[in-house]
């Protein structure tokens, strides 16, 4: 028993430490990268290997292979990409930070919108605008409000792949039930606020609640975006100067929690936490009216509601007024790796990223995985209008995107510790669903991110 | 598993018993056969726990990377933050949460489960059943159960009238819960082995002691549980250790939150290091090191006080 003890608590420390040594030492960071010459493909022997790391699993996953060996099939000989999925998108970037510090980096990798001013900062990567610069690369047919968000200092540094919005889902059934107008989404805080009462149980309506969904930090920036105010400062981070400070404790982020609160206090809207699936799991068993989710997830709400037997209905995100500004997009961007990569590697990468980006492939994308099309024709092609005959709910969000007018605002926020800043946004929406006074609760996140943020900004020199 | 275990090193005087002194040979090869397994503790034991020693005291640039020594400063913030002191306590609270529930449910169950009746293979299997589940696998299950809006528990509570609970949102509940879903997952394996205790039990003690005049309660308490404390004191030993380290149900559960009243030590030191695109390796390092002191120290107590209790036969 005594050796046991020893075996014990070594075991213990092991288990705790061992993760912790993920990475020892390497390369540095260095200055920004540049395309290289355009006849560096040309210029390889043999088969150049793009390792592609990305974070798309299931049907995702799937279509993603699908335009992988698409393009495998048409370099062949040439170019080989071998996709390695890596988890979910915090795992992705943990990766990447501990392949950067080892040097064993992939050539193409995707990133989450949140990494953005990481990836930049870590001095790993080409950004694409100069390959776009190179080449002339006609950029007219991508959606401009979704290569917004990739926009830094008038510089596009990685190219979007998948996109998505939030939206409005409401169940028509549950609507008209309740004597609404089920062809008629609610477009403002208070409209959605007014149908979730006629729809709750507690005012002897059809649902159990009127309203309910995640604690998102995602939903603020979103509500922020509307109004025209930023998430930090200076210019949501979009100008030559990092972001120095986060502004998300305005008017637009305290009318919107104070808003979201009354409904949970009045017993209007459940709560059902942080986590996005707890909140679908609810809306897919048909007993709420009214939730706010990614377009992502409209494949599987549908399914749901044709299982559950209802009409799904979907509408723009809510607004505080009527005619406010569009909602920012999400999802994740490809970056092509410049750090520890022959020339022939970072042409070869673009190569694919140029391939995802064609209408006929962006068609394949946005039908096989329900994100946004990067692409404009893509639309026009016609598996992709074949697809939203069956999905008509989806043309509410291109109108959605479309109708965004692209500001400073609808950019979105970006700066070095965006995933922490999210976080305190959501546990401050924590706090005032308990009790806490929204103005001060958003103001005590801001500040409890300032050190965090200079040391970061410090550090990243 | 004895009390007392005498090797050479602790005879006073070795030279007094000349058969123990081992050859030079023998001295030799008894290295040789060590070192596989020091080479994997080694590796994977002590050259992390010494990185991990070194990397408390460095800070860390936004790649993860080291970069230069800072002293003692995380220990000093670990010492001065208010928030990594009420995470020390909850990691407590869980674990009295955790082990004792666990212990004490399944003891009770396992004497109940030793009756020989009718039909207790059933039951034996169907309690013991836990033990099968993957951490994931049951935190998915209990995610939906706790679902405040359409989870069969609070569907339960709302046929008595009884207002909807925030399982795994309410601050002041979610620890509760987490603690409910790891009692849960860890009664199987602690069912099996007081079983398996029970089994052992000899019957001749058993038949003596009801020759005296014990039955029934007074039989369980003055001679079955006394036997079965080495096993219980294993499982306290073991239970406590897992729950320190307790994560895949915090994870899928609440990710630390509402609030962070469900961040426990390991899960504090996995935000740190890698979640929320941290990589503050440093400061979570320091606080795998305060770990590693608490379960130490932890461990260390409960064989000084606890262990004198177990009675081996």
């Amino acid at each position: 028993m005594i050796r046991r003890r020893t075996v014990m608590a070594s075991m213990a420390g092991m288990a705790v430490t061992a993760p912790l040594v993920a990475g020892c030492s390497g390369g540095g960071g260095g200055s920004e990268a540049k395309a290289p010459d355009s006849g560096a493909l040309d210029k390889a022997d043999g088969e150049t290997t793009v390792a592609f790391w990305h974070s798309m699993d299931g049907t995702n996953g799937d279509t993603l292979e699908k335009l992988v060996k698409a393009f495998n099939e048409k370099n062949s000989g040439k170019i080989t990409i071998k996709p390695v999925y890596q988890g979910e998108y915090d795992d992705g970037i943990t990766k990447y930070k501990a392949a950067v510090q080892s040097g064993s980096t992939p050539a193409l990798v995707q990133i989450y919108d949140l990494g953005l001013q990481f990836m930049i900062d870590s001095g790993t990567v080409v950004p694409m605008q100069s390959f776009i610069d190179r080449d002339s690369y006609d950029v007219s047919d991508i959606q401009p409000n979704i290569a917004g968000y990739y926009t830094v200092a008038d510089k596009l540094w990685s190219m979007p792949f998948n996109t998505s919005m939030p939206v409005l889902y409401y169940n028509k059934k549950l609507f008209e039930k309740a004597g609404l107008d089920p062809d008629k989404a609610p477009e403002t805080l208070d409209e959605v606020g007014e149908a979730a009462k006629a729809l709750s149980k507690k005012n002897d309506g059809p649902a159990e609640f009127g309203f309910n969904g995640a604690i998102y930090g995602w939903f603020v920036e979103q509500i922020i975006a509307t109004t025209g105010e930023l998430y930090c400062t200076p210019d949501n981070g979009r100008g030559k100067e990092r972001a120095s400070a986060f502004a998300f404790d305005n008017d637009a982020a305290v009318e919107f929690l104070t808003w979201w609160k009354k409904l949970v206090d009045d017993g209007i809207a459940g709560n059902t936490g942080r986590a996005p699936a707890d909140a679908q799991d609810a809306f897919k068993s048909g007993t709420i009216g009214i939730t706010l989710e990614s377009t992502g997830a409209l494949g599987g709400m549908k399914e749901a509601a044709d299982e559950q037997d209802f009409e799904l209905g979907v509408g723009f995100y809510p607004r505080i007024e009527k005619n406010e500004y569009g909602p920012v997009i999400g999802g994740a961007s490809l970056y092509v790796v410049g750090e520890k990569h022959s020339d022939a590697e970072k042409e070869a990468a673009w190569k694919f990223v140029q391939f995802c980006n064609e209408p006929a492939n962006q068609a394949t994308w946005h039908t096989g995985t329900g994100y946004f099309p990067v692409s404009k024709k893509a639309l026009d092609e016609p598996e992709d209008t074949k697809w939203r005959k069956d999905f008509p709910q989806f043309d509410v969000a291109i109108q959605q995107l479309d109708e965004t007018e692209l500001s400073t605002p609808t950019q979105g926020g970006t700066a070095g510790i965006m995933p922490q800043a999210r976080k305190a946004v959501e546990e401050a929406w924590e706090g005032i669903l308990q009790g806490d006074d929204p103005k001060e609760g958003l103001t005590k996140a801001v500040k409890g991110l300032q050190s965090a943020l200079d040391q970061y900004n410090d550090s990243a020199g | 598993m004895t009390t007392t275990s005498t090797d050479a090193s602790t005879v006073p005087d070795a030279s007094e018993i000349p058969r123990r002194k081992p050859s030079r040979r023998g001295q030799y090869s008894s290295w040789l056969y060590l070192v596989p397994a020091l080479a994997v503790f080694a590796v994977f034991m002590f050259f992390p726990l010494a990185r991990s020693f070194v990397l408390s005291f460095q800070g860390n640039d936004i790649l993860g990377r080291p970069a230069g020594f800072v002293g003692a400063e995380h220990y000093l913030k670990l010492l001065q933050d208010s928030e990594f002191h009420a995470v020390l306590l909850r990691t407590i609270a869980f674990v009295v949460l955790t082990v004792v529930p666990v212990i004490a449910i399944s003891l009770m169950l396992s004497l109940l489960l030793h009756q020989r009746i009718r039909g207790i293979r059933f039951f034996r299997t169907a309690f013991a059943s836990p033990f099968a589940f993957s951490v994931a696998t049951a935190s998915v299950i209990f995610a939906v159960m706790f679902n405040q809006a359409t989870g069969v528990l609070n569907g339960i509570l709302g046929t008595f009238g009884i207002g909807r609970v925030g399982w795994i949102t309410d601050p002041h509940i979610a620890l509760i819960s987490i603690a409910l879903t790891t009692v849960w997952m860890q009664m199987g394996y602690n069912l099996l082995v007081l079983s398996a205790g029970l089994g052992s039990v000899p019957d001749d003690i058993i038949e003596a002691a009801r020759l005296d005049g014990a039955g029934g309660l007074r039989l369980q308490r003055s001679i079955i549980i006394p036997l079965l404390t080495p096993q219980i004191f294993f499982l306290l030993v073991t239970g406590t250790i897992n729950s320190l380290q307790s994560f895949g149900q915090i994870h899928i559960l609440t990710r630390g939150g509402p609030q962070g009243s469900t961040t426990t030590l390991v899960y504090s030191i996995y935000e740190q290091a890698f979640a929320y695109g941290n990589s503050n390796f440093g400061y979570a390092s320091a606080q795998a090191i305060v770990l590693l002191i608490v379960v130490v120290v932890i461990t260390a107590l409960q064989f000084g006080l606890v262990e004198r209790k177990v009675f081996y036969q």
